[in-house]
C-alpha cells in the first residue's frame, strides 16, 4: 500500500470513529439536528408576516367620547367596513385589550372637530395590545389617517358645491387601501426566481448555517478528550500524523454537514407544510448550491477545530464555541433577517463568516444566484477555513507529543 | 546479556522550549531482546521524555538512537492514561487501532484475535470501554499496544489503579512477552513490580542516569558498603528523601 493510500485509509477509519462517537452522543445530535430544526419551525411561522407586503388589519374597539354626529358617523363607518365594536369607557377598552377580545383600541376625544370644522388627528388616541406586530400597527395608523383625510375631503367637497362632491365620489378610494388594493409589491428575488418569498425559504439556509457551525460541540468533545486522555499521543505512536487527525475530523464533519442539510431540507419541505406553513422550494442551481455548502462546511469545521485545539477543557470550548456562534449568528442575520437590521449593521453583517455563508446560501435558495457573488463568498469561506486549520494544526502537533 | 541489542540510545539530550533545565542530559540505554529494564526515577526525572524520544514522538537534540539490527524495530507504547475511546466497545477500539496499521486485513484480524486472547478480553469485547472495570481497561490498554507486534514495548505506569488480581495478570503478561523475545522498558513508581519483572534497572534523576545495571548486582551495594534491603532502599539512597513536587 502506498504511503498516500495508507494515510487515506487512516483518515477514513478515524472519520468512521468520529461518526460512531457522535451517534452515541445524544447531546451532540440534539445540537446539530434538533436545535436548528426547531428554530426553522419557529422562525418560519414567526417571520411569516414580516415577509408579506400586506398584512391583516388588527381588530379595533372604539370609544367615541365626542357626541358630535360627525364623530359618531366616522366611527360607525369604520366599524361597518372593518369590523370591531364600541365600548362605553376607557376601563372597558383596557379590559378588552387585556382579555385580547380586540387587538387595538381607538379613542376619539372630545372635541374631535376643530374650530374650522375639520377633524383633528391629535384628538384620536390609538392603543395597541402587547402582541400587535409593528407592521400591523403601522397599517392601522395609516388607515385611520387616511379615513380622517376622507372625512376632511368630504367636508371640503360639500363646501365647494355639488360638482366637487360628485367628483370625489367618482374617485372613491377605499379600494386603494382595501385587501388586494394598491401597488403590487415584489422583492427582487421574486422577480428573479418567479416565486414568492417565504419565511421558510429564508429560515432553512439561515438555520442550516447556524447548525453547521455548531459542529464545534462534538468536535471539541472528542478532540479534548483525545488530548487529555493521551489518545492523540497514542495515535501518533501508531503513525498517525497531526495532518491525518485534522483531515479525519474535516472529512467526518463535512460529510455530517450534508446529513444536517438533508435533515433541514426535509423539515422545510415536508414538516413546515404539515404544520400549515409554506413548503421549501427546491428548484435551485445545484452547482452553486454544492459549492456554497462545501465552503460553508469547511469554514464551520475549520473554526470548530481551531476552537477545540486551543481550548483547555470541553467546558471552555463549549462556552467559547457556543457563545461565538450565537454572536456570529446574530451579526450575520440568522436570528433576525438582515432586512430588519439598520443599514450600518447590515454592512457589518456582510463581513462575517456566517454572513458570507448566509448570503451565498440565501442567494441560492431565494433567487437567481450570480456567479461573482457565489464564487467570492465561497472563496472567502474557504480562505477562512484554511486559516483556521493552519492555526489549529500547531497545538494538535504539540499535543500529540505531550504524552 | 547474551541476546542481541535491539535499540540503543547514546547520549540522548533534550530540553523543552522556554525551560531553563534540560529534561535529559546524555542518557545511555541499551535494550536487548527478551530483556525487561525497569525505568525508575522521581517525578520530573525525565522518564516520560526518554519514552517520547524512544517512540519517536520527539527528536533528540543531542545524541542518537541506534538500531543495531539494521531496520528500525517496531516500538509500541502503553501509556499511563487510558489512551483509547471510552464510548467505543473494546472490539471497536482494537479494530480502530488495528486499522491504523499498514498491514493487510487478514493480518489485522489475526492481531486483534491475538490481542483479545492475550488480554483475556473475550468476555468484554462488545462492552463499551467506559463500562469496563479499571482492570479490564488496563488490559485493553496493553492489548492495543500489542496490536503493533512490537520488538520493543514501553510501559509507562501500566498498573495504576488496578486490583491485585489484575496487577498480577498484567505482570504475568509482561513476563510472557519478555520470554517471547520482546524488549521491555518498564517505567513505574512501584518498586515491587520492577523487582518482579525486570532483570535490569535504569535510575534517572534530573535528566541523568544515576545508576544502571543488573538489579541483583546493584542491590549488593558498592564495594565495602552494606547491601540494600530492597529496591526502594536503593532508590532512596540515590535520589534522597527530599520532595520533588
Amino acid at each position: 500500500m502506498t504511503r498516500f493510500a495508507h494515510r487515506l485509509r487512516q483518515i477514513m477509519r478515524l472519520a468512521v470513529k468520529e461518526w460512531r462517537l457522535l451517534a452515541r452522543n445524544p447531546h451532540g445530535l440534539a445540537v446539530l439536528f434538533f436545535m436548528p430544526a426547531i428554530f426553522v419551525l419557529v422562525m418560519s411561522f414567526t417571520l411569516k408576516n414580516t415577509l408579506v407586503a400586506r398584512i391583516d388589519l388588527p381588530v379595533a374597539g372604539w370609544l367615541v367620547e365626542d357626541t358630535h354626529p360627525a364623530a359618531q358617523a366616522w366611527s360607525q363607518e369604520w366599524l361597518d367596513r372593518h369590523g370591531g365594536q364600541r365600548y362605553d369607557s376607557r376601563e372597558a377598552l383596557r379590559a378588552a385589550l387585556r382579555a385580547r377580545d380586540i387587538d387595538a383600541a381607538v379613542v376619539v376625544r372630545s372635541p374631535w372637530l376643530g374650530d374650522d370644522g375639520q377633524p383633528r388627528a391629535e384628538q384620536v388616541e390609538l392603543w395597541l395590545g402587547n402582541r400587535v406586530q409593528p407592521a400591523a400597527a403601522a397599517r392601522l395608523r395609516t388607515e385611520l389617517s387616511f379615513s380622517m383625510l376622507q372625512v376632511r375631503m368630504r367636508i371640503a367637497a360639500a363646501e365647494a358645491g355639488p360638482f366637487a362632491s360628485v367628483l370625489l365620489d367618482s374617485a372613491a378610494t377605499p379600494e386603494l387601501m382595501g385587501e388586494g388594493g394598491g401597488p403590487q409589491v415584489r422583492y427582487l428575488y421574486e422577480l428573479e426566481s418567479g416565486r414568492p418569498m417565504t419565511a421558510v425559504q429564508q429560515s432553512v439556509p439561515a438555520w442550516l448555517v447556524f447548525g453547521m457551525f455548531f459542529v464545534v460541540i462534538p468536535i471539541a468533545g472528542v478532540l479534548i478528550q483525545e488530548r487529555n486522555e493521551g489518545t492523540l499521543t497514542r495515535l501518533a505512536s501508531f503513525g498517525v500524523s497531526p495532518g491525518t487527525v485534522l483531515g479525519s475530523k474535516l472529512v467526518a464533519f463535512m460529510l455530517l454537514n450534508w446529513v444536517q442539510l438533508a435533515f433541514m431540507i426535509a423539515v422545510g419541505r415536508w414538516l413546515v407544510p404539515l404544520l400549515g406553513g409554506p413548503a421549501l422550494q427546491l428548484d435551485i442551481a445545484p452547482g452553486w448550491f454544492a459549492l456554497m455548502v462545501l465552503a460553508t462546511s469547511a469554514a464551520a469545521v475549520g473554526l470548530a477545530l481551531l476552537i477545540a485545539a486551543h481550548s483547555r477543557s470541553f467546558d471552555q470550548a463549549a462556552a467559547l464555541g457556543g457563545g461565538l456562534n450565537v454572536v456570529l449568528g446574530a451579526i450575520a442575520g440568522v436570528m433576525v433577517p438582515r432586512m430588519l437590521m439598520p443599514p450600518g449593521l447590515q454592512t457589518v453583517s456582510e463581513w462575517s463568516p456566517m454572513g458570507w455563508a448566509l448570503d451565498g446560501l440565501q442567494a441560492v435558495f431565494l433567487g437567481d444566484p450570480q456567479a461573482g457573488d457565489i464564487v467570492l463568498r465561497a472563496g472567502l469561506l474557504l480562505g477562512f477555513a484554511l486559516l483556521c486549520l493552519m492555526v489549529a494544526w500547531w497545538p494538535i502537533r504539540h499535543q500529540e507529543r505531550a504524552g | 546479556m547474551s541476546t542481541a541489542p535491539v535499540l540503543v540510545a547514546e547520549q540522548l539530550a533534550y530540553r523543552y522550549p522556554r525551560q531553563p533545565e534540560a529534561a535529559l542530559r546524555g542518557v545511555d540505554l541499551v535494550l536487548h531482546r527478551g530483556q525487561a529494564v525497569g525505568l525508575l526515577g522521581p517525578n520530573g526525572s525525565g522518564k516520560s521524555t526518554l519514552i517520547n524520544l524512544l517512540i519517536g514522538l520527539r527528536t533528540p537534540q543531542g545524541g542518537r538512537l541506534v538500531h543495531p539490527q539494521g531496520a528500525a524495530p517496531r516500538i509500541a507504547w502503553v501509556p499511563q492514561e487510558y489512551a483509547f475511546y471510552p464510548e467505543l466497545t473494546c472490539q471497536e477500539n482494537l479494530q480502530l487501532f488495528a486499522d491504523l496499521l499498514d498491514v493487510g486485513a487478514a493480518e489485522r484480524q489475526r492481531r486483534i484475535e491475538t490481542a483479545v486472547a492475550s488480554g483475556q478480553l473475550q468476555e468484554f469485547v462488545s462492552r463499551r470501554a467506559r463500562h469496563c472495570s479499571g482492570g479490564v481497561r488496563r488490559r485493553l490498554n496493553l492489548a492495543i499496544a500489542l496490536l503493533q507486534r512490537p520488538d520493543v514495548l514501553l510501559l509507562d505506569e501500566p498498573t495504576v489503579g488496578v486490583d491485585p488480581q489484575s496487577r498480577a495478570f498484567l505482570l504475568a503478561r509482561v513476563r510472557e512477552l519478555v520470554q517471547g523475545g520482546t524488549a521491555v522498558l518498564y517505567a513505574t513508581h512501584y518498586m515491587e513490580e520492577v523487582s518482579a519483572v525486570c532483570s535490569d534497572i535504569v535510575l534517572l534523576d534530573h535528566g541523568r542516569v544515576i545508576a544502571h545495571g543488573d538489579l541483583a548486582t546493584l542491590l549488593q551495594g558498592s564495594e565495602g558498603g552494606a547491601p540494600f534491603a530492597d529496591l526502594e532502599a536503593l532508590f532512596m539512597h540515590h535520589t534522597h528523601r527530599s520532595l520533588r513536587d
